[in-house]
């Protein structure tokens, strides 16, 4: 399956993901798809999951990216969640949900400073 | 009456609810999550308890869909006495299967679902003011929450 559910950037062997989208289950699912076949199609090493335009990530959507870094890991990929919403970010620490396997940045170009600090 | 839900104690009236939504497809979950979050705003609740509420009802939605296939969510404004501020009630309504142990799923940490965190009663719990959840197994679920309007 070639759809994808989110139009994609690519910068050197980085990909940058702006999510733009509600984010229902069935579309978290096929953008989970689609960065895995993305990685190995495009030949990338680094994710970066900009979120600056999604206003609720419920512990599904966590799981998820969660999952699809550990995937992309798997697959030697790091994967940067970048420009999380304040208030997006208290809630999940209120709920004691914790992003696993990815990395955190407040800017772009600190997205991408810490993908280069990786190599 | 058709309308009116019955759960033991809890009696529902749908009349006294601003947003009644039916939750049984998966799409539901996400419109029920940007209906919380446009009546919160249109309440000035705050930003920070806006997404609390949204985040909640999207949590609510889910187990609804995941556990029990369809049920109801039920929304209203609150207000108590004059002079005091409002609050937003949310009830989760449904018939399913129950859980089988309350106080083990509302701790955190437990699920029966494989691809999850069984954080969501838990993350409800700590992102509301109050809390109350009862369940059967063989009956249903029944979840009722409530966040107050801060000064801000
Ligand atoms: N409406 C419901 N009907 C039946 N079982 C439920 C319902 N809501 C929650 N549960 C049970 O409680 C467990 C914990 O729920 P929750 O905290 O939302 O975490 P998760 O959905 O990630 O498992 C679920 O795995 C499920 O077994
Ligand atoms: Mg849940």
């Amino acid at each position: 399956m070639k759809t994808k559910v989110v139009p994609t950037i690519k910068l050197y062997d980085y990909l940058i993901v702006p999510i733009q989208i509600e984010l229902d289950d069935s579309t978290i699912e096929k953008l989970q798809m689609q960065l895995l076949n993305e990685i190995s199609e495009r030949k990338i090493r680094g994710i970066i999951i900009d979120v600056s335009m999604v206003d609720v990530i419920d512990s599904y959507i966590s799981f998820v990216l969660s999952e699809t870094a550990a995937m992309a890991k798997a697959m030697g990929c790091y994967t940067v969640i970048c420009k999380i919403q304040p208030q997006v970010a208290l809630t999940l620490a209120q709920m004691g949900i914790k992003l696993k396997d990815v990395f955190t940045a407040n800017s772009l170009e600190g997205a991408i400073d810490i993908l280069n600090q990786l190599d | 009456m058709m309308d009116d839900k019955n759960f033991n104690d809890i009696d529902i009236n749908v009349h006294d609810y601003d947003i009644v939504l039916k939750i049984k497809d998966e799409n539901d979950i996400a419109v029920s999550r940007q209906m919380a979050k446009s009546f919160a705003q249109k309440n000035n609740f705050s930003l920070a308890d806006v997404t609390k509420i949204a985040t909640a009802i999207s949590e609510l939605s889910r187990n609804i869909y995941r556990y029990a296939k369809e049920g109801y969510i039920y929304i209203k404004k609150k207000e108590t006495e004059p002079g005091k501020d409002i609050s937003i009630e949310i009830i989760a309504y449904d018939r399913g299967p129950g859980i089988e142990n309350v106080e083990r799923a509302v701790a955190g940490g437990y699920t029966t679902s494989q691809r999850s965190l069984g954080l969501g009663l838990s993350g409800i719990r700590r992102l509301m003011d109050s809390f109350y959840i009862k369940s059967e197994v063989g009956k249903g679920t029944v979840v009722v929450v409530e966040k107050r309007r801060r000064r801000f």
